[in-house]
C-alpha cells in the first residue's frame, strides 16, 4: 500500500512538473529578446483547453492515429518512472532497467512516427523520415553515454549508475548528453519548435494533423520527455548519492532548472542548423560520449 | 488429397513439438541407437536441450506454414506446383529435423544435402518466372559452396577422431582449427554478411510460406550448426572475437540494406541478415566468456542468442505471412505501389504492425526480451573490464544503432504498405485473407505477446539449452531482474491497452469530425503527393551511397510541355553484383580458355599423353635417385 501511494505521488510530480519546463524555456527566450512573452504556465492552459476540444480526423487515418499518441505517452511516463528522483530512488529498480528506459523511448518514437504517417501527408512524411534517420545517431550517443556510466560505476541499474559521480569524463558526458537532449526534444539547433515553416521542422511537422485530446497528450508527453532528459543529465553529472537527502533534492531541482535555462539560452543565441549539418553535430555528441566512455574505462571504480 | 497431407503434416509437427517440449522440460537427453546402417554408418539420433529448441521452432513454423499454404498456394490457382510444393515441404521439414537429430557426421551431411535440395525445389515452385529460376540457381550454388566446406569439415573431423560419431569432444585440442571450416559452411546457410548473397533474392522470389520457413527456420540451421559445433568441439581462442565481428557487420549492413529496399519481401530478407548477426554477436560473446571463465554474463549472452532464435523465428514468420497476405490480395509486393491497405485488410495490418513492433525489439513484446538479455550480458562483460570488453562495448553500440535502423525500416514498411492512401489501382480494393491464412498469424502473434510479457517462464528452457551447449554452466540461476522485468512488461502492456481505450473514449466523447488530411491547407491532396518508401529512406541512403552504390534510371522533364519524367532508384545486392558475379565471370572466361585444349585433333591428344608420361617418368626417376 505504501509503495502504491508513493508511486502515485511520484507520478503526480512527473505529470505536473513537466509542463513547467517549456514555460521556463519560453520565459528565458522572451527575457533575452526583450519581449513580454507568454506566461510561465502557458502550457498548462493549452493542455486544459485542448483536452476539452473536439477532434478532426483525417479520412485516411486508422484507429492507430489515436492509439499512437496514447501508447507513446504511456511509454514516456513509464520511462520517467524508471528514473530515480535523487534521494527518493526510483519506483522499480532492477538490473538492466536502463535498457528498458532506452527502449521505451524508442517505443514512444515508433508510435509518434506511426501516427504521423497515418495521414498520408508528405509534410508528416518528411518529419517522420528526419526523426527516424537522426535517431540512429542519437541512439548511438545515448547508449554510449549509458555504457560509460555503467563502466564508471560498475552497475547496470539506473539507481546505481546515477547516484555516483560520473568521474573524470563528467564534462564530456554532460556536453554529449546535452546535445542528445536537444536533439531528442527537437530543440534548436536541431529543430525549431517555434517555426511555422513546415518544411524545416521535425517534431512539429509530425503532429500537424493532430488535434484535441490526442494533441494534448502529445504535447504533454514531449514535456515529460524534456524533464526526463534534464533529470538524467543532472543525475549523470552530479554525485547525488554522496549528499544528504535535502541537499540532493535541492541540487537536483537546481540542476534541472539550470539545464532548462541552458536550453532557453541556446535557443535564443543560436540559429537552427542546416539539416545537412545535423548529422555532424550528432556525431560530435557521439564522440563526446565515446571519450567519456574511454575515460571511464581507464579510471572508474573497480 | 490436400486435406490428408495437411492432417499428416500437422500430426507430425505436433508430435515433434511435443517431443521437443518434453526434451526441454526433462533433464535427460533422449538418445536412440540402431544397428541398422545407413550409408555404412549405424543410425544414432540424439535430442538434447539445444536441438530441442530448434526442433520446437521447426515444428511450429512447419505446421503453421502448412495450414497457411492451403489458402495461399492452392491447387486451383497454381495447379501442379501446389502438389509439388506439398511434397517438398514435407521433405524439407523432415530433412531439417534429421539435421537436428543426427549425431553422426555422415548422416548430418546426408540430411543437410537433402534439406538444401528440397529448399531449392521449394524456392523455384513458381519456376515459370525467370527471376525465380535465377534466385533458385544462386541459392543452389551458394548452398553447395557451404556443403563443400561441411564435407571438408566432417571428413577431417572423422579422419582425426577415427569415427563419424559426433558428440562432446572439447578436450581434443587438435580439433580447434576445424572451427573455421564449420564457420564457412554454416555461415553461408545462416546468411551472414558477406556470404548472404543467395538470401535476398531467394526469400523475395519464393512463395511466402516458403520464405517464412526459410527465414524463420532454415537459416537457423546454420545458426544451429555454429552453436552445436562450437559447443561440442574446442574452438580457437580468437573465434569469439571473429564471431562478434562478423555478427556486428551482418547486423549493421543487413538492416541498412533492408531500409533501402522497395520490395517488401526483400526488405524482410535483409532484415534476417541483421537478426542472424545479432544472434551471432551473442554466440561470439558467449565463446569469449567461456575463454575467460565468465559464466555469469556468458550464460546471459547464450540465453539471449537462443531466445532470439525463437523470437526471430516467430515474428519473421508472421511478417512473411503478412507480406504473403498483401501479395495474395493485391498481386504486388512493391511497396511504392501499395498504401492504405488497413481498410481492406485490418487483420493483416494489425498483425503485421504487432510483428513490426516486436522485431524492432520494443517492449513489451518478445524481441525486447532477447535483446535485453544480450544487452545485459554485454554490459556485464563491459563492467568486468577485462580484454573482452573491447568486443562487448562496440557490440553494445552496434546493437543500439541496428535497433534504431530497424525501427526506421519497419515504420517504413508498415506505414507505406498499410497507411495513407492507395498509391495505385492494385491497392485500391484489397480483400482480407481467410481463416486459414489469418489463423496461423494470430497464433504467432499470441506467441510473441506471451514471450514478451512473461519471459521468466521461459528461463528453465533457456537454462537447459545453455547447459547442453556448455555443461559447465549447469548451475546458472535465472537473473533476479528477469522476474521484475516480466512484471514490468506485463504492466506496461496493460497500461498501453488502458491508455488506448481511455483516449479513444475521450476523443469520441468530445466529438469527431472526419475531414481531408489538413497538410497545411491543401484542398485536394492526391495519393501521388504522399511520401514514398524511397523518399522516407532517402536521408540514410544518400549518406550511405558509398556502400549502397544505388542505380538510378532518371528521365528529367524537358521542354515547355514536358511529358513522362521519371526517376527510379534501386539499391542492388552489392556483394552479389559487384563481387560474386564479376569473379564468376572470370572463372568462366578461364574455363573457356582451358577448353581450347580440347579440340578433337588426335595427334595433339597423343602429344598430351606422351608429355604426361614423360613428366611422370621424370618424377619417378627423381624419387628413385634420392
Amino acid at each position: 500500500m505504501k509503495s502504491l501511494i508513493e508511486t502515485v505521488f511520484r507520478l503526480v510530480v512527473w505529470l505536473f512538473v513537466a509542463p513547467l519546463l517549456p514555460g521556463i524555456v519560453n520565459r528565458v527566450k522572451s527575457w533575452i529578446a526583450g519581449r513580454k512573452g507568454p506566461p510561465l504556465l502557458q502550457l498548462y492552459f493549452d493542455l486544459a483547453r485542448l483536452w476539452k476540444k473536439g477532434v478532426v480526423l483525417s479520412t485516411f487515418a486508422s484507429p492507430g492515429f489515436v492509439a499512437g499518441p496514447a501508447v507513446a505517452w504511456v511509454a514516456m511516463v513509464c520511462a520517467a518512472l524508471l528514473v530515480p528522483l535523487g534521494p527518493a530512488g526510483s519506483t522499480i529498480n532492477f538490473n538492466g532497467d536502463v535498457i528498458l528506459l532506452v527502449y521505451l523511448l524508442a517505443a514512444a518514437r515508433f508510435c509518434t512516427v506511426w501516427a504521423a504517417l497515418e495521414t498520408g501527408s508528405s509534410f508528416e512524411g518528411m518529419g517522420s523520415a528526419r526523426e527516424v534517420s537522426y535517431a540512429v545517431l542519437t541512439e548511438a550517443a545515448l547508449i554510449t553515454a549509458v555504457l560509460s556510466l555503467s563502466v564508471q560505476t560498475g552497475s547496470v541499474a539506473l539507481n546505481g549508475m546515477l547516484s555516483q559521480s560520473s568521474g573524470p569524463g563528467a564534462a564530456l558526458l554532460a556536453a554529449g548528453l546535452f546535445s542528445v537532449l536537444l536533439a531528442e526534444n527537437c530543440r534548436v539547433p536541431f529543430d525549431d519548435p517555434n517555426t511555422h515553416l513546415e518544411l524545416t521542422m521535425i517534431h512539429e511537422a509530425m503532429v500537424l494533423d493532430h488535434s484535441g485530446p490526442p494533441l494534448a497528450v502529445i504535447l504533454h508527453g514531449a514535456s515529460v520527455k524534456l524533464l526526463l532528459f534534464s533529470v538524467l543529465l543532472s543525475e549523470a553529472v552530479l554525485p547525488l548519492g554522496g549528499m544528504s537527502p535535502l541537499a540532493a533534492a535541492g541540487a537536483l531541482a537546481g540542476a534541472v532548472a539550470v539545464v532548462t535555462i541552458g536550453v532557453g539560452l541556446v535557443e535564443s543565441l543560436l540559429a537552427r542548423f542546416a539539416f545537412r549539418r545535423v548529422p555532424l553535430l550528432l556525431t560530435t555528441a557521439f564522440l563526446l560520449c565515446l571519450f567519456a566512455l574511454l575515460l571511464a574505462w581507464k579510471g572508474g571504480t573497480q | 488429397m490436400a486435406q490428408v497431407w495437411l492432417a499428416l503434416t500437422l500430426g507430425g509437427t505436433v508430435a515433434a513439438f511435443a517431443a521437443a517440449l518434453v526434451a526441454l522440460l526433462a533433464s535427460a537427453d533422449w538418445e536412440w541407437r540402431s544397428s541398422f546402417p545407413v550409408g555404412g554408418e549405424p543410425l544414432h539420433l540424439r535430442l538434447d536441450g539445444l536441438s530441442a529448441m530448434f526442433l520446437a521452432l521447426l515444428s511450429l513454423v512447419g505446421g503453421l506454414g502448412a495450414i497457411y499454404a492451403q489458402e495461399y498456394w492452392p491447387e486451383k490457382i497454381h495447379g501442379k506446383s501446389a502438389s509439388r510444393g506439398r511434397i517438398w515441404w514435407i521433405a524439407m521439414i523432415l530433412s531439417m529435423g534429421l539435421v537436428l537429430l543426427s549425431s553422426n557426421g555422415m548422416h548430418f551431411l546426408i540430411a543437410w544435402e537433402l534439406f538444401a535440395v528440397s529448399g531449392y525445389f521449394l524456392v523455384t515452385l513458381d519456376g515459370s518466372r525467370k527471376g525465380v529460376r535465377e534466385a533458385g540457381w544462386v541459392y543452389l550454388a551458394a548452398s553447395h559452396f557451404g556443403t563443400l566446406c561441411l564435407f571438408a569439415f566432417f571428413a577431417t573431423l572423422a579422419g582425426r577422431t577415427g569415427s563419424w560419431e559426433l558428440g562432446p569432444m572439447r578436450e581434443q585440442a587438435n580439433l580447434a582449427p576445424l572451427f573455421w571450416l564449420a564457420l564457412m559452411g554454416f555461415s553461408v546457410k545462416a546468411g551472414l554478411f558477406p556470404v548472404h548473397v543467395w538470401l535476398p533474392s531467394a526469400h523475395a522470389c519464393a512463395p511466402s510460406h516458403v520464405s517464412a520457413l526459410f527465414s524463420g527456420v532454415a537459416i537457423k540451421m546454420g545458426v544451429y550448426g555454429l552453436i552445436r559445433f562450437s559447443g561440442w568441439l574446442p574452438v580457437p581462442p580468437i573465434a569469439g572475437w571473429v564471431l562478434v565481428g562478423i555478427g556486428s557487420v551482418s547486423a549493421l549492413f543487413g538492416i541498412a540494406f533492408a531500409f533501402a529496399q522497395d520490395d517488401l519481401k526483400r526488405l524482410l530478407a535483409y532484415c534476417s541478415v541483421e537478426n542472424v548477426g545479432i544472434i551471432t554477436i551473442g554466440i561470439g560473446g558467449a565463446l569469449l566468456a567461456v575463454g575467460h571463465g565468465q559464466a555469469k554474463w556468458g550464460a546471459l549472452l547464450m540465453a539471449g542468442a537462443l531466445l532470439h532464435v525463437w523470437n526471430h523465428g516467430l515474428f519473421k514468420t508472421l511478417l512473411f505471412f503478412g507480406a504473403g497476405s498483401v501479395l495474395h490480395s493485391t498481386g504486388t509486393k512493391e511497396m511504392s505501389r501499395l498504401g492504405g491497405l488497413w481498410r481492406g485488410m485490418p487483420w493483416t495490418a494489425a498483425l503485421f504492425t504487432l510483428a513490426a513492433v516486436a522485431i524492432c525489439g520494443l517492449p513489451p513484446l518478445n524481441g525486447f526480451v532477447s535483446e535485453w538479455l544480450l544487452y545485459l550480458g554485454l554490459f556485464g562483460s563491459a563492467t568486468v573490464r577485462d580484454s573482452c570488453s573491447w568486443a562487448s562495448m562496440p557490440a553494445v553500440v552496434v546493437l543500439a544503432v541496428a535497433g534504431a535502423l530497424s525501427l526506421a525500416t519497419f515504420v517504413k514498411a508498415g506505414s507505406v504498405v498499410f497507411l495513407g492512401a492507395p498509391r495505385t489501382k492494385a491497392a485500391e480494393d484489397p480483400h482480407e485473407s481467410g481463416m486459414l491464412m489469418c489463423g496461423p498469424m494470430v497464433a504467432l502473434a499470441g506467441c510473441c505477446l506471451l514471450i514478451g510479457s512473461a519471459p521468466v517462464l521461459l528461463w528453465p528452457i533457456l537454462a537447459r539449452a545453455v547447459c547442453s551447449w556448455n555443461p559447465d554452466w549447469a548451475a546458472i540461476e535465472a537473473p533476479v531482474s528477469l522476474s521484475t522485468l516480466s512484471i514490468t512488461a506485463a504492466a506496461v502492456a496493460a497500461l498501453f491497452v488502458a491508455a488506448i481505450i481511455l483516449l479513444w473514449r475521450k476523443v469520441n466523447a468530445n466529438g469527431v469530425r472526419r475531414a481531408l488530411t489538413w497538410d497545411c491547407g491543401y484542398s485536394t491532396p492526391t495519393p501521388r503527393m504522399q511520401y514514398t518508401g524511397g523518399s522516407f529512406s532517402a536521408i540514410i541512403v544518400r549518406s550511405l551511397a558509398w556502400l549502397f552504390l544505388p542505380e538510378r534510371d532518371q528521365h528529367r522533364p524537358h521542354g515547355a510541355f514536358p511529358v513522362g519524367a521519371s526517376r527510379i532508384e534501386r539499391v542492388p545486392e552489392i556483394v552479389l553484383e559487384r563481387v560474386v558475379k564479376p569473379s564468376s565471370r572470370l572463372v568462366i572466361r578461364l574455363a573457356a580458355k582451358a577448353r581450347q585444349l580440347q579440340h578433337g585433333r588426335l595427334q595433339f591428344y597423343i602429344m598430351y599423353l606422351v608429355g604426361g608420361l614423360t613428366i611422370l617418368a621424370i618424377l619417378v626417376f627423381v624419387e628413385e635417385t634420392k
